[in-house]
């Protein structure tokens, strides 16, 4: 399938345009599932585009073999350059080395080191990890008023791995959305890690029901532990309608356990989007055009009332 | 004959003492158990071990890995060590789960291979665990290096080998048979099975004598006649096999198998075997000791989330915990040989 598109790309290359955009495009990795869904969305959105088309290379996850693809890029004179970073620390060599030759360079998905510091022709395009959790916990909110929990509603909050930065930053805007005047009815009772992990969410789940802990809501950084969570909600046989349960991610284990009626709230990172705006800034940055140096793609809540649009991905 | 006789018992760690060893590691057990029921009513008002739930949840959080411990210490009581375990488990948890899924899921990774009798990813993934296992045992046994390096070797392979099997991507919705493997009070039940058949091969039969005695003295029971190379390739495909039936029940458990399912199992399992008296320069350990070990991880674990103690605190404190029951228990240990 790689090879297929790499070919697909570059044949592609052969017959574009004498004034078409040929875009190098570093990857930190192809084996991930996420980062797939990102390069497919930039092919796409690259066929769809008249004259623009994609070299897509894998950096293995080696730094070195990523600044090495970039020289590369620059030699070979690209018009402009898409990484996605193996090592957000290692980004200044790279925006170096872009910039001294005039190509015009752009990062997607996770964030460079020197964002705030980016030459003119440099952007930065990936989703802001501040909007999952306050999404997440805003229509947490708004269903447990809905529920009639408005006076006041306990909530437990599952968290990711505790070294990790989506962990802690989710966790912070729980508790920034609790902050405000109309979430502040809501009280965390009870704050734990799960280490991300499905078992794990059971377990700390069980423990909880076992403490004999009263709640209304459940708040979890990812949707494998909020998952976890509902198979010992079920198992202790507590009624899934007057409990929430809310994750991240979207996966497709949690869109069917929305789909049953179980998971109330997921957020949709948009990788395919990413991959598009990425494109599209870098093909504006090759012709000159002025773009907004941070471009933001914005995550999606999904709940059952729009589960539809996200179950055939 | 009778010099191999006097070999085993000397081996065999019932013959020094009276009383059994496991008592000391029960006593640390206890005495976890009540501080947490004492500091249970100074903080919480309420019991910690008198409610089933929670009774309950000890056990079963902990006894995947425990399956796991029953065939590590078999391996460390033989004077080895198998740091593959945790990667077996997230490999063959994967490679079973791919056989396992139902065909309501248009996605499964073998789409003609769908809603399979529950026996056959359950047989695939005990005989993946079973081929680890022989290859940890005969590099071990034959080219002579090191337990270590070669269940590192292994350790780092399986790892790898579950994150390429579906390129990183998890699977999911298993049949509801192989999901009732994971189900319920099922991992407890399977980990009783295993370490009762498993505590009576190691104390009543030949299998468990040759065992200790290579622990103890490797040179005195290949004189007295065991065939050590092929006892250890047989102590090796028992621990992977175990595992892999670890990695099984974890995947029906979750109802899902991930690539880094399993990840510091292996410590774990060690650290619940040591605990339990099991010895690190081998010869020494049993079946029943890990087990207590292990509900000593239970109980800590539910004793943290029960005392509402921060997250940041518990792995610190658990580190804490574990060589201090280790501590005591070697401790007590050398009082009673003087």
């Amino acid at each position: 399938m790689k090879k297929f598109l790499m070919t697909t790309a570059m044949v592609a290359g052969l017959a574009g345009g004498a004034d078409a955009e040929n875009i190098g495009v570093s990857m930190a990795l192809f084996d991930d599932n996420f980062l797939t869904v990102l390069r497919n969305g930039m092919q796409d959105y690259a066929g769809s585009l008249d004259g623009v088309t994609l070299q897509i290379e894998d950096a293995q996850n080696d730094v070195g073999k990523q600044l090495n693809q970039i020289q590369n890029f620059v030699a070979s004179g690209v018009d402009a350059i898409i990484v996605n970073p193996v090592d957000t620390d290692a980004t200044v060599a790279m925006s170096q080395a872009a910039a001294d030759a005039g190509i015009p360079l752009v990062y997607v998905n996770r964030e460079p080191v020197n964002v705030d510091s980016l030459p003119e022709t440099q952007a930065f395009v990936a989703s802001d990890e501040r909007e999952s959790g306050t999404l997440q916990t805003r229509e947490v909110c708004r269903l447990l008023k809905e529920n009639g929990n408005g006076e006041g509603a306990k909530a437990l909050v599952m968290m990711g791995e505790l070294s990790n930065q989506a962990a802690r930053m989710r966790t912070q805007d729980i508790h920034d959305v609790i902050a405000t005047d109309e979430c502040g009815f809501i009280e965390v009772v009870e704050e734990q890690t799960a280490m991300w992990s499905r078992t794990q969410g059971t377990d700390l789940m069980t423990n909880w029901l076992s403490a004999g802990l009263e709640f209304d809501a459940l708040i979890s950084n990812n949707d494998e532990m909020a998952i976890g969570a509902i198979q010992a909600l079920k198992t202790s046989g507590r009624a899934m309608d007057d409990v929430i349960v809310a994750g991240i991610d979207a996966t497709a284990d949690a869109l069917a356990a929305m789909e049953a009626g179980d998971l109330d709230v997921t957020v949709f990172q948009n990788a395919a989007g990413q991959g598009q705006g990425a494109v599209d800034a870098a093909v504006k940055l090759a012709r000159g055009e002025a773009v907004d140096q941070k471009i933001y793609v914005p995550f999606e809540l999904v709940t059952p009332a729009n589960l539809a649009d996200y179950h055939k991905n | 004959m009778a010099a191999q006789d006097t070999n085993f018992e000397r081996a065999a760690p019932k013959a020094h003492r009276r009383l059994p060893a496991e008592l000391n590691i029960l006593l640390v057990l206890v005495g976890i158990a009540l501080v947490f029921e004492i500091l249970g009513w100074i903080f919480q008002g309420q019991t910690f071990l008198g409610n089933v739930g929670r009774l309950k949840i000890m056990i079963l959080q902990v006894s995947v890995i425990g399956i796991i411990a029953v065939g590590v210490t078999q391996v460390i009581i033989s004077g080895g060590i198998d740091l593959s375990s945790g990667s077996i488990v997230g490999a063959v948890a994967m490679v079973s789960m791919s056989f396992a899924q139902s065909a309501e899921y248009a996605r499964a990774v073998y789409p003609a291979l769908t809603d399979l009798p529950v026996i056959v990813p359950v047989l695939i993934g005990l005989v993946c665990g079973a081929i680890a296992g022989f290859i940890n045992g005969w590099l071990i046994a034959y080219t002579k290096i090191p337990p270590f390096i070669a269940t590192l070797g292994m350790m780092v392979t399986a790892r790898g080998f579950a994150k390429w099997y579906t390129k990183g991507q998890p699977i999911s919705f298993p049949t509801e048979s192989y999901a009732f493997l994971g189900s319920g009070m099922m991992p407890v039940v399977i980990f009783l099975i295993v370490a009762a058949i498993f505590h009576v091969a190691m104390k009543y039969t030949r299998y468990g004598k040759f065992t200790y005695a290579i622990g103890a003295n490797p040179q005195a029971a290949r004189v007295s006649g065991i065939d050590v190379e092929r006892h250890l390739v047989k102590l090796y495909i028992v621990a992977a096999t175990l595992a892999a039936l670890a990695g099984i029940v974890v995947a029906a458990r979750g109802q899902t198998a991930q690539a880094g399912m399993g990840i510091m199992y292996e410590l774990d399992a060690i650290a619940m075997a040591v605990i339990g008296g099991t010895s690190l320069a081998g010869g020494r350990g049993s079946i029943i000791g890990t087990s207590i070990g292990m509900v000593i991880f239970g109980v800590i674990i539910s004793g943290f989330t029960f005392l509402r103690l921060d997250a940041y605190y518990q792995e610190m404190i658990k580190g804490v915990i574990i060589v201090a029951a280790v501590v005591i228990d070697t401790y007590r240990q050398k009082k009673k040989v003087k």
